[in-house]
């Protein structure tokens, strides 16, 4: 059986060259659900009206082919016959008549297509308004008298009056409160079960678009960047964009701060040649600029990035350390494999001397490991003074625990922050006066006179540690290791801290692996947690679900000590 | 203590100038030449011999003049041995640790156990009282505490996060020897040059003291030898221009190098600057 709707590189170009949709391919069989879901600005709503033959030729280039037809360049009569009976779309807000009832504009369909006699449209309306629980009685009312919820119900009954196959719902749940939100969900779901319908749900709600849909497509300047199960696009995303629209988006079951997605969407006049996020991506490379990723298969779905999706910046295979003490060993590590994604933040946590500091140092090239072996972006890492690893070591920085140690007692801020460009060959004094104030303002430090040449002694924990990590990312590093970065600090500085880690994070692209034994700490600042144990890692999980129910019992033991206020309940007296 | 510390350096400091400018201008200001027969034996100062003359007829201050000198040389050049010696074994060791560590760190031990001045006394016995023994055997036993110290010293700073850090951002060794190693070193060696200079400087008047003096050389110690070994020298008034003022220079020396060092103290360790 031929799909349903069978959408082949489809072109929208509006007057004064704006691309919207620059050839969109996709089908969908009967009785399938799709959500389709991106920022404003992606092209969502008019591949929605593109799907209803609202938008032609010449605007239009492609193929829209419905229920075997094709509507581009289909004559009204067509596009009329198709219109509500197969295809029937649900706008973000319904245009209702406000001096005609609600129960006509419901009936009008009815009575236009199916030229009933209006006693009987009023009794199929009244039948509809039952099906999608709006009380009948509404109907003899005008539109300004409905609520917000009862109207999007009776848009639904209009938009079901002709029994379509296809309904198209263009930000159905937005501006509503999240009881109603619930209820239409649980309706629509209900509905489209029974009736068989397929359903197209436009939405920047991931949430609802997830529950909605079993299929997901995420669109990002008129192009598809990522499509396949809703499972495995929603809940793990490849393409650099689909990640960061899911993280960029408060739901209950991230424990994190949000994260807003760096930079604008592009102008759908000027599209950047290549990759259209290459803007905006972290992991960007120059053929991103050159040539257009194609759509391909990749980790289970269909992703468009020249690199199937988001790399994997890090990762450590069966590392192995013993140290000797006393002669005798001690075994810090025992066969640890642990890897972070590009742009991932991962909590290292584990009780004290379950080998964090000693897998972080490895991590960061500062330590040999016995055995095993650390790739940095596909090549190896060590620990040699060999011209090569010295270069690869700067794409990966440690920031220790103590600041005061971390930073030379003989240096002033500016050479102290510096110090990575005198290593480097890049000189230049105005450059490296320019780019030490950039870096002291990105971590909210001042750049004056006399902040340059205070001494160590003269600045707080707070400001060292940040201090440290301004001289951490002065070497563009793709990776960043935080060896409990905020453990000697205030709970004050502690919060400025992550803040400025968590924003560094989302504007250089950033790997973070933050290192504490605070779960407190690391839910709020990352994706994913790792969980160590006598030099073994005992769990590894997504945050929100290590947070909500640790798995082993070494993380059982963390979330329980982690601090939490929990106000102590006075006995009531009696 | 900051203040303290400053005048320190600054009396010890201008005293330090001004016998090195004297040891410097000798060949200027001394108003004789030191060996020659100036005038009659052992006159009383006057307004030729400021100091008056030794049994010999020489200018004893055109002497302590000239002895400056010979002084300045063993100072500067025995503490450099030691100095010298000490931070490249010292630093060495700590750089490379293992095995060249824990020997060089017996061999520190070894010297550490031979007690200077004696071993002074014996070498400047049988191998002859010159300038150049003097300086060899200061230097040889100088060095191993300047090697101990300088060593942990290594170590610390290598531990240190911010040796790892520079590591971690791609610096090689001799970035991390020039940029953390030399100036964490530096107070530490100026220090222990003043000290070995003064140690220096008391050690060779106390060899020459005990007789172990080369009788050609013009130094503090063989004035105070030849002024010591005249007969019945306290009998007279002579010990007041003869004895006293060679005693006094190498106090002097002694003195404003131990001031200077004290000075220097708080820098050679910052953990005074940050108190």
């Amino acid at each position: 059986m031929a799909a349903l709707l069978e959408v082949s590189d489809l072109r929208v170009r509006f007057d004064g060259g704006v691309d919207a949709l620059r050839g969109l391919s996709f089908s969908l069989d009967r009785g399938e659900a799709l959500a389709i879901v991106g920022e404003s600005g992606a092209g969502k709503s008019t591949l929605a009206h593109s799907i209803v033959g609202l938008i032609q030729p010449p605007q239009a280039s492609g193929s829209v082919l419905l229920d075997g037809r094709e509507l581009l360049g289909a004559d009204e009569q067509t596009l009329r016959s198709l219109r509500w009976s197969t295809v029937a779309i649900a706008l973000q807000s319904m245009p209702f008549n406000p001096v005609a009832s609600v129960g006509a504009q419901v009936a009008e369909p009815l009575r236009e297509h199916r030229a009933m006699a209006s006693a009987q449209a009023r009794a199929r309306a009244a039948e509809l308004a039952e099906e999608v629980l709006l009380d009948p009685a509404l109907l003899d009312r005008f539109p300004h008298e409905l609520s917000g919820g009862e109207r999007r119900r009776a848009t639904l009954a209009m938009v079901l009056a002709l029994d379509p196959e296809l309904v198209i719902l263009d930000e159905p749940l937005s501006g509503l409160d999240p009881d109603t939100k619930l209820e239409l969900l649980a309706g629509w779901t209900s509905i489209a079960g029974r009736r068989g319908l397929a359903m197209i749900v436009i939405s920047h709600d991931l949430p609802a678009a997830a529950q909605l849909a079993a299929r997901s497509m995420v669109m990002y300047a008129g192009e598809v960047m990522e499509a396949g199960a809703t499972s495995a696009v929603i809940e793990r995303p490849a393409h650099p964009y689909s990640w960061a629209l899911v993280n960029a988006y408060p739901v209950m079951s991230t424990t994190k701060d949000l994260r807003p997605i760096r930079g604008q969407p592009p102008d759908p006049r000027a599209v950047p040649p290549g990759c259209p996020f290459n803007t905006r991506c972290t992991q960007v490379e120059t053929i991103c600029r050159e040539q257009h990723p194609p759509l391909a298969r990749s980790r289970g779905r269909l992703v468009a990035c020249h690199f199937g999706g988001l790399k994997e910046l890090l990762s450590a295979t069966d590392l192995h350390k013993t140290f000797r003490s006393d002669g005798r060993p001690v075994h810090a590590l025992q066969g640890v494999s642990f890897s972070v994604g590009e742009g991932e933040a991962v909590g290292l946590i584990g009780p004290s001397g379950s080998g964090k500091s000693t897998l972080s140092r490895i991590l960061t090239g500062h330590l040999a490991p016995d055995g095993g072996a650390v790739l940095l972006e596909g090549s190896a890492l060590s620990a040699s003074w060999r011209r090569g690893s010295r270069e690869r070591r700067r794409r990966i920085q440690l920031v220790m625990q103590d600041p005061w140690d971390a930073l030379s007692p003989r240096l002033a801020v500016e050479e102290l922050v510096g110090e990575p460009l005198d290593v480097g060959s890049d000189g230049g004094a105005d450059r490296r006066q320019a780019a030490v104030a950039e870096m002291l303002d990105a971590v909210g430090l001042p750049s004056s006179g006399t902040f340059l040449r205070a001494r160590v002694h003269e600045l707080s924990g707070g400001q060292l540690q940040r201090i440290a990590l301004a001289r951490a990312l002065m070497t563009r590093p793709k990776l960043l290791v935080a060896d409990e970065p905020t453990s000697m600090l205030d709970p004050s500085e502690q919060a400025r801290l992550l803040v400025i880690l968590r924003e560094l994070q989302v504007e250089m692209g950033l790997g973070l692996v933050l290192v504490s034994h605070d779960v407190a700490v690391v839910r709020k600042v990352t994706d994913r947690v790792v969980v160590l144990d006598a030099g073994r890692v005992v769990e590894d999980g997504r945050t929100e679900r290590f947070s909500a129910a640790p798995r082993s019992a070494t993380g059982r033991r963390l979330v329980a000590a982690a601090p939490a206020f929990a106000p102590r309940v006075e006995e009531e007296e009696s | 203590m900051r203040r303290e510390g400053r005048v320190f350096l600054w009396l010890g400091g201008a005293i330090v100038a001004m016998l090195l400018l004297v040891a410097l201008l000798a060949p200027l200001i001394s108003p004789f030449d030191p060996r020659a027969i100036a005038g009659p034996s052992l006159a009383a100062p006057s307004t030729a011999h400021w100091l008056g003359t030794n049994d010999a007829g020489q200018d004893i201050l055109s002497q302590l003049i000239w002895g400056t000198r010979s002084s300045a040389v063993v100072a500067v050049l025995a503490a450099g041995l030691a100095v010298g010696l000490g931070v490249a074994v010292g630093a060495t060791a700590g750089l490379l640790g293992g095995w060249a560590d824990l020997l060089a760190m017996r061999v520190v031990d070894v010297f550490l156990a031979v007690p200077a001045l004696p071993l002074l006394i014996l070498v400047a016995a049988l191998a002859g009282p010159s300038r150049s023994t003097v300086i060899l055997v200061i230097g040889m036993t100088g060095w191993p505490p300047v090697a101990r110290v300088v060593r942990s010293q290594t170590l610390t700073l290598a531990g240190r996060g911010y040796v790892a850090a520079a590591r971690g951002f791609g610096s090689g060794w001799l970035y991390v020897i020039r940029r953390h190693l030399v100036p964490t070193l530096a107070p530490l060696a100026v220090a222990n040059f003043v000290y070995w200079a003064a140690t220096a400087v008391v050690l060779q008047a106390g060899l020459a003291f005990l007789g172990l003096v080369d009788p050609t050389e013009v130094s503090w110690g063989s004035v105070l030898n030849r002024a010591l070994a005249h007969q019945g020298i306290y009998f007279s008034e002579v010990w007041l221009w003869w004895v006293l003022p060679a005693g006094l220079a190498v106090t002097v020396a002694a003195f404003g190098l131990a001031l200077l060092g004290v000075g220097l103290e708080p820098r050679a360790n910052p953990r005074w600057r940050r108190a």
